[in-house]
């Protein structure tokens, strides 16, 4: 890498921290590229060189904060034991721990998936494959082993399981609920779900 | 089905003996609404300035703001009322359907065909609700009550026919087929998906939430 190129990368870090920082702070809104470059110590010149809008940094934020995530679940997907719907319960119980560091940068991520935009730059949350692969590896395997009814559309849950797990942020948000409080209330929605799953 | 929405630009009924002081505030206040409704439609929530709303009503920012405190509050005032239109009409819709199936659908029918035919603002009335103030956190909640009211009675009748098990959580059912019914929102921002494509998916989704709890 040429000096140049690492100048590059390591404004684009400083911006990345700093937004990040600024996003859950005071929130995506009232956060400015100005105030972003501020805080990066670097000209809004260059944020704008790195990035197309603000709605880029936010996915490149949480794209990183997802990668750390999802390394980890690496490590740990191959250890997960119990059944189909524990696994789910551990799964999502990571993510609330996770996330809940900072809720309102999440909070921001959601919704901005309900604002579209065309910038190639952006994964909105709930195009994240990662997370729905691994939930539906899960639900396979809970086929496998027959916990699961083998005629169930198997995305159409995971979507589902995926629009409880965001919504629950908002307890977060308003009843400043933790992650522990937010996982309980997850597992019981999951445990309905897996009533109605179950082979009969 | 049409939807008369509270705020369109549309003259109403005054009051009789309103001073003519108090009817010129409220002239004021409707052109506001509509221009306003306008605008949050075309550029969404974020992309509406007060300024531009004042400009499309034909008047001073000041006047705009002698009615309403700021942006978020004029958002909200349009959001209710509209709220107020459609959930007379998902109320009328429950009590059409047999069963808990078709009452549920009835009434998220009427909801998905609303605020689809209004996009813009839709979309803009779920971005904002993620990220705004407690306070408006609260309202929001309040009026979410009567939508969960309403899905609390279908699955109470679902009981009282002999459709669902009776002890279940009623609760968090009707929350978790909100949460349902709110993300596929973004399958008509996203993938443009008409409402009728979006009741099909909730009707698969309904489908395996209630085979749990079928009695």
């Amino acid at each position: 890498m040429g000096l140049r190129d690492e100048q590059k990368q390591a404004t684009r870090e400083r911006v990345l921290e700093a937004a990040r920082d600024l996003f859950n702070e005071i929130g995506y809104d009232e956060t400015t590229i100005r105030a972003i470059a501020e805080r990066a110590g670097v000209s809004v010149g260059s944020v704008f060189t790195t990035f197309a809008s603000k709605a880029e940094v936010l996915s490149h934020v949480m794209e990183r904060r997802l990668g750390d995530l999802y390394s980890e679940f690496d490590r740990v997907l191959p250890y997960l034991r119990g059944s189909t719907a524990d696994r789910l319960c551990s799964i999502f119980a990571i993510h609330y721990e996770f996330e809940t560091r900072r809720v309102k940068l999440f909070l921001a991520h959601i919704a901005a998936s309900f604002s579209p935009s065309n910038e190639p730059g952006i994964t909105p949350f709930g195009r994240n494959e990662r997370l729905a692969s691994m939930l539906v590896d899960v639900l396979t395997d809970g086929v496998k082993r027959g916990e699961v009814r083998d005629d169930l559309d198997l995305t159409l849950v995971v979507d589902s399981l995926k629009a409880f797990y965001a919504w629950n942020y908002r307890m977060a948000a308003a009843m400043g609920s933790d992650a522990t409080a937010m996982s309980a209330v997850m597992d019981r929605q999951i445990g309905l779900v897996a009533e109605a799953w179950r082979p009969r | 089905m049409s939807f008369v929405s509270l705020n369109f630009e549309s003259p109403t009924e005054a009051p009789i003996k309103l001073t003519r002081r108090a009817m010129a505030k409220q002239r004021t206040r409707e052109r506001v609404l509509s221009s306003a409704r306008r605008l949050f439609s075309e550029r969404g929530y974020e992309g509406t300035t007060i300024r531009d709303i004042a400009q499309v009503a034909g008047m001073s920012t000041g006047a705009v703001f002698a009615s309403f405190a700021d942006k978020a509050e004029l958002f909200d005032e349009i959001l209710t009322a509209d709220y107020e239109v459609v959930i007379a009409q998902m109320a009328v819709a429950a009590r059409e359907g047999a069963t808990v199936e078709a009452s549920l659908l009835g009434l998220f029918d009427v909801a998905y065909r609303f605020h689809t035919e209004q996009l813009p603002l839709t979309r803009a009335s779920i971005a904002v609700s993620w990220t705004r103030s407690d306070v408006a956190e609260r309202r929001y909640r309040n009026d979410l009550l009567q939508v969960f009211r309403l899905l609390a009675d279908c699955l109470q009748r679902g009981v009282a026919q002999g459709e669902l098990k009776a002890d279940f959580d009623a609760k968090l059912v009707a929350e978790i087929i909100w949460d349902m019914y709110v993300a596929n929102y973004r399958r008509a921002i996203y993938d443009s998906w008409s409402a009728e494509a979006l009741l099909e998916r909730l009707a698969k989704q309904l489908r395996i939430v209630l085979a749990g709890v079928r009695a």
